[in-house]
């Protein structure tokens, strides 16, 4: 595993997979302000993505605007091989730290 | 959504600075889908007021992640200045601590106008850069300034504190530093934009 992915990558790689043709970054922050049950940042959602592409986890390419964001044009992702290696990876890492765990985890028995 | 809603627009000089801060490939992309999730989502349900703060909230957001790293150094290094006159090794001769501290101050100006310029391809969003990071560390040293008060007020140190140019001066400094801080910021933008030019063309030959 060359580097891992963090806790918001991978909710940003995962809403593309979710998304699929469909995943621009509007529609990018609202999947993962759901999953995580919080407000993000459009900065946080748009720094991620520019990392992401620049360690060629997604592409991206440009689609064409609509009225409501007066004609801007939206830039839709789509996540690349290597990127659901990363997330397959980053499983793997969680799932090995949790090995031997039983979840829920029950109340911690006292030294004495 | 009402067919006003739809129309509505965030503040213009909200959008203004979003789109300086942005590489020319993100401006309109980035601005859309403020622009849409603004009169699709935030002003149908929070009014628009309050949508209007949502909008500066977010622009503040890409503000804070374009300079905050040169802010905090420079936070960092007057504070440390500060901790140094007041309690480490306080001194009567400042010429020395003040060159270097002058030479990193406008080293990082530099640096943060002519990256974000490199960045975005304008000299405008440099000099902006410049802008934010005094006013980041404005505020830092400030912070800073009162919690080393809170912890050290004794006669001796007020006295330390008086002899490197008093309470006035350690509050307002950060503050005033923007202003010559811009003009390093707009050096190292144009530096940067000209750099940038020379690398282009000489690819391009």
């Amino acid at each position: 595993m060359a580097d891992t992915l963090g806790a918001f990558e991978q909710a940003v790689l995962l809403a593309l997979l979710r998304l699929g043709d469909d995943a621009y970054g509007r529609a990018i922050m609202k999947d993962v302000q759901e999953r995580l049950e919080r407000e993000v940042a459009a900065g946080a959602v748009h720094a991620t993505l520019e990392r992401l592409q620049r360690k060629a986890l997604i592409t991206s390419r440009l689609g064409s605007g609509t009225p409501v964001r007066a004609g801007r044009a939206r830039r839709y992702y789509r996540i690349q091989p290597s990127g659901i290696r990363a997330l397959n990876d980053a499983r793997e890492a969680v799932d090995a730290l949790w090995h031997g765990f039983r979840w829920p985890l029950q109340k911690a028995r006292s030294h004495s | 959504m009402s067919e006003s809603e739809a129309e509505r627009n965030p503040p213009a000089w909200a959008e203004e600075m979003l789109r300086l801060l942005l590489k020319p490939e993100d401006r309109e992309t980035v601005s859309g889908d403020l622009l849409e999730e603004y009169r699709v989502s935030i002003v149908p349900s929070r009014g628009r007021a309050r949508a209007d703060v949502w909008y500066v909230r977010q622009v503040m957001g890409f503000v804070w992640r374009s300079a905050w790293m040169w802010g905090v150094l420079l936070a960092a290094s007057i504070i440390g200045r500060d901790a140094l006159d007041w309690w480490l090794s306080p001194t009567s001769d400042f010429y020395a601590r003040s060159l270097v501290s002058t030479t990193l101050a406008v080293v990082l100006f530099a640096c943060a106008g002519a990256l974000t310029a490199w960045r975005s391809r304008s000299i405008r969003s440099g000099v902006f850069a410049g802008i934010a990071t005094g006013l980041i560390a404005g505020v830092l040293v400030n912070m800073g300034s009162l919690v080393m008060l809170a912890i050290r007020h004794d006669p001796h140190t007020m006295a330390m504190i008086k002899a490197s140019g008093g309470l006035d001066e350690a509050f307002s400094l950060p503050f005033f530093v923007t202003l010559p801080g811009i003009v390093c910021a707009t050096v190292g933008a144009v530096a940067a934009r000209t750099l940038s030019y020379v690398v282009r063309s000489r690819a391009a030959q």
